[in-house]
C-alpha cells in the first residue's frame, strides 16, 4: 500500500463530499475507501448526467437484494429493510471512483434507464434485470442477456435456490470446514487431535495462515496432511475443467 | 492488358454495381467461430458486404459466479475468480484479495505485496503475449504466434514454478501469499519461498520477453498487410470508449492516459519506474502497439522489483477461521484485460452477502453494436481480434 492508511479514507470522504454536491445530495459515505452517494430514485437520471461531467467513465451497474430471508448463504446482519439497492460505479480519469445507489421496493422495482446518459448501461441493466427482476424503463431490449429464452426466475435474488446445493450438499467428504450457513464451531476448542484433523481437511484455508493449529496437534500426522489437502483442493475446483485449453 | 480493355472493364464494374441489388441479409458469427476467442454468436445484418447491425449473444459460458460466491467462504472464492479471465488467472485474484484484506484491516507483509506484483506483471506479459500471436493468427500471419508462445511458454514455467499452476495458480491466500512448496507443517521448516534460481530465471525470460517484442516489431508492425487491415479500422473515440466502460489497453489506445496502476494502490507500484504506452488514432492498430510497448513496460517492471525484493514474512496474521466484518468496499485493479473490480458486501459472516465481479472483457465487448456497424466483414475480424477478450471474462 502506497498511500498511509490515514491517507486513503480522508481522500475517499472528499471524493465522496464532492460528488454528493454534484448530484445534490447529503447523505453519503466513504467506508473502506469506497466513496458512495445515495440518491433518490426519481433523480437517477439527473444524477447520473451531472456526474457525467466530472467522472465519464462508465464502470459497472448491479444491485444487490436485501432480504432476511435468503435460500442459500448466510442471511444479513440483523433485521434489514426489504429492497433492491441498484448500485452503479462512475470512474473520472484521475484514479477516484464513485458509487451512486438508489432503493428500490421489491413490489415496484422500475427504474428509469440510463442507456441515454451512459450507452455501456445497455448490457449491465440487462444482466441486472434478469438477474434480479428490476425493469428499467425505456430500455431498448430487455431481454436475457446470459440465460437462456426460456429460463424462469431471478437468479440473483436471495430466495432464490442454488439447486446444486439443494440437490447434494456441498463440500462433500473431504471438506469440513463448515460452510457459511452450516456454522462449524467445533474448529476452535477440543484437543488438539482434533484440531489437526479440521485443519487437514479444509483445503484451501489451510495454507490461509496459522500453522499453530497444525503445530499443536503435534507432528504426528505431517504426511496424511498433506494428502488430505491434495483431495480438498482437488474437491474444491468444481470450474477446475474450465479453461486450460482454451487458449 | 490493352486501355480498351481497361476501359470495358471499368465499364462493367459500374454497371454491375449499380444493378446490383443487395437485400440486406442477416449472418450468423459463431457460438462456435475460430476468431471468437471462446463461445461468442454474433447476429449480424449485412448489406453486401457492411454490417449495418450487430447483435452479440453471450452467456454460452455463464457459470454463475456471483451467486456462488455467496455459498463459499473468502478463502474457498480464490478458485472461483481464477477462472473468469484464464488467460491471465493470477491477475484476477489480486483485487478480491486486496478488498477481503482491506476489510479485515490486514496488512500485507512488503515481501507478498512484491511477489503478487511480480507475478501479476508476468500473467500480463503472457495474457498480451497470447493476444500478439492470436490476432495476427486471426489476419492471416502464423508465425509470429511461434514466436510468442515460445517466449510465453517460459513465463507460464516460471508461474508454475511458484504457484504451482500453469493457468489457475490459486496462489493467493488472505493476508498473502501461499509457502510455496505445498506448504502445511510439514514442509514449513524446508523452504516458504520462491524457488531456487527464480529471479535468475526471470531476469533471463524477461530478456528473451524483450527481445520477442522486437521480432514483433518487425514481424507484424512493419508488415504492410498488417497495415492495411488495422489502420484506420475499428476507431473508438475517446469519449465513446469511456461511455461504454471500455478499459485497460483499449482505452489507452483510444488516446485516454488512464492506468490503475499509476492512480491505485492496490500493490506498490509506486515504488516502480515505468511507462503508460498510449495510443493516438484508437484503432485496431493501436491496440496491439500499446499491448507491445505495454509488455516492454511489464519486463521492466519485473526486473525492477526482483531487485528491490524485500525479505520478510510471506502472510499476515489470520485467524483460522477468517470472518470478515460488516461493511461495503469496491476495489479495482489494472489487469491485462482492462479494470477488474470487486464489489464486496459483508454482513460480517465467512463468505460475502454479494458479490459484484467488474470484468474488463464484458464492457470491452458491450461497445461492439455501436463499433461494427458500417464495416465490412473482414474487418469483424480484425476488430474483434483487437479487442482481446475472453469469453470467460465476459460470461463470468
Amino acid at each position: 500500500m502506497t498511500e498511509s492508511p490515514s491517507e486513503a479514507p480522508a481522500a475517499a470522504a472528499g471524493v465522496a463530499e464532492r460528488f454528493a454536491g454534484i448530484v445534490g445530495s447529503d447523505d453519503w459515505s466513504a467506508d473502506f475507501a469506497t466513496p458512495k452517494v445515495r440518491v433518490s430514485r426519481d433523480g437517477w437520471i439527473a444524477a447520473h448526467a451531472a456526474a457525467k461531467e466530472h467522472a465519464p467513465f462508465f464502470s459497472w451497474l448491479s444491485a444487490v437484494d436485501w432480504s432476511s430471508e435468503v435460500a442459500v448463504g448466510d442471511p444479513p446482519d440483523g433485521d434489514v429493510e426489504a429492497r433492491f439497492e441498484v448500485i452503479s460505479c462512475l470512474g473520472d480519469l484521475d484514479g477516484n471512483f464513485v458509487l451512486l445507489s438508489t432503493d428500490l421496493p421489491k413490489d415496484d422495482a422500475v427504474l428509469p434507464t440510463l442507456v441515454d446518459t451512459f450507452g455501456g448501461a445497455n448490457w449491465h441493466e440487462r444482466e441486472a434485470a434478469e438477474m434480479f427482476g428490476i425493469i428499467f424503463d425505456g430500455h431498448p431490449q430487455l431481454t436475457h442477456l446470459y440465460l437462456t429464452d426460456e429460463f424462469e426466475g431471478y437468479p440473483l435474488r436471495k430466495t432464490f435456490p442454488l439447486l446444486s446445493r439443494e440437490v447434494k450438499p456441498w463440500p462433500g467428504t473431504v471438506d469440513v470446514e463448515g460452510m457459511p450457513s452450516e456454522e462449524n464451531e467445533e474448529a476452535g476448542d477440543g484437543d488438539a487431535e482434533d484440531e489437526g484433523a479440521a485443519e487437514a481437511g479444509d483445503g484451501d484455508a489451510d495454507d490461509e495462515g496459522d500453522d499453530e493449529g497444525a503445530a499443536e496437534a503435534g507432528d504426528g500426522d505431517a504426511d496424511d496432511e498433506g494428502e488430505d489437502e491434495g483431495a480438498a483442493e482437488a474437491g474444491d475446483g468444481d470450474a477446475d475443467d474450465e479453461g486450460e485449453d482454451e487458449s | 492488358m490493352t486501355d480498351q480493355h481497361l476501359t470495358a472493364m471499368h465499364h462493367s464494374e459500374v454497371k454491375v454495381s449499380v444493378e446490383l441489388e443487395t437485400p440486406e441479409m442477416t449472418l450468423n458469427l459463431g457460438p462456435q467461430h475460430p476468431s471468437t476467442h471462446g463461445v461468442l454468436r454474433l447476429v449480424a445484418k449485412v448489406d453486401g458486404e457492411v454490417i449495418t447491425e450487430v447483435d452479440p449473444v453471450i452467456g454460452y459460458m455463464h457459470r454463475g459466479y456471483e451467486k456462488l460466491a455467496e455459498v463459499r467462504t473468502y478463502p474457498q472464492i480464490t478458485a472461483l475468480v481464477n477462472r473468469i479471465d484464464w488467460v491471465s488467472g493470477f491477475a484476477n485474484e489480486i483485487p478480491f484479495m486486496v478488498a477481503t484484506e482491506r476489510l479485515l484491516e490486514l496488512e500485507v507483509p512488503p515481501r507478498a505485496q512484491y511477489i503478487r506484483l511480480v507475478l501479476t506483471e508476468m500473467a500480463r506479459i503472457s495474457s498480451h503475449l497470447v493476444f500478439m500471436s492470436s490476432f495476427p493468427l486471426e489476419l492471416g500471419a502464423a508465425t509470429p504466434l511461434m514466436h510468442a508462445l515460445r517466449e510465453r511458454e517460459r513465463v507460464l514455467d516460471l508461474i508454475e514454478g511458484v504457484t504451482g499452476g500453469r493457468f489457475h495458480p490459486n496462489f493467493n491466500r488472505v493476508g498473502g501469499v501461499k509457502p510455496a512448496y505445498g506448504g502445511g507443517s510439514s514442509t514449513k521448516k524446508m523452504s516458504q519461498d520462491l524457488p531456487a534460481g527464480f529471479f535468475d530465471d526471470t531476469k533471463a525470460a524477461m530478456t528473451k520477453v524483450e527481445q520477442v517484442c522486437d521480432d514483433m516489431v518487425n514481424l507484424v508492425l512493419g508488415n504492410e498487410i498488417f497495415h492495411q487491415r488495422t489502420k484506420g479500422v475499428g476507431i473508438i473515440p475517446k469519449d465513446k470508449a469511456l461511455e461504454y466502460g471500455v478499459s485497460g489497453p483499449n482505452l489507452r489506445a483510444s488516446g485516454v492516459g488512464f492506468d490503475l496502476r499509476q492512480t491505485g494502490d492496490y500493490l506498490p507500484y509506486a515504488d516502480l519506474d515505468f511507462e503508460v504506452p498510449i495510443g493516438v488514432n484508437g484503432d485496431s492498430y493501436d491496440r496491439y502497439w500499446v499491448r507491445l510497448e505495454e509488455i516492454r513496460q511489464s519486463a521492466r517492471i519485473v526486473v525492477q522489483a526482483i531487485d528491490g525484493m524485500p525479505s520478510g514474512e510471506l502472510q499476515a496474521k489470520v485467524p483460522r477461521i477468517i470472518k470478515v466484518p460488516k461493511g461495503e468496499i469496491y476495489v479495482r485493479a489494472e489487469n491485462p484485460k482492462g479494470e477488474m473490480g470487486y464489489f464486496v458486501v459483508s454482513e460480517g459472516g465467512r463468505g460475502p452477502y454479494r458479490l459484484k465481479i467488474r470484468s474488463a472483457s464484458f464492457s470491452n465487448l458491450s461497445v461492439l453494436p455501436w463499433l461494427l456497424p458500417g464495416h465490412v466483414i473482414p474487418d469483424l475480424i480484425a476488430i474483434l481480434g483487437s479487442l482481446d477478450f475472453v469469453l470467460g471474462d465476459v460470461d463470468r
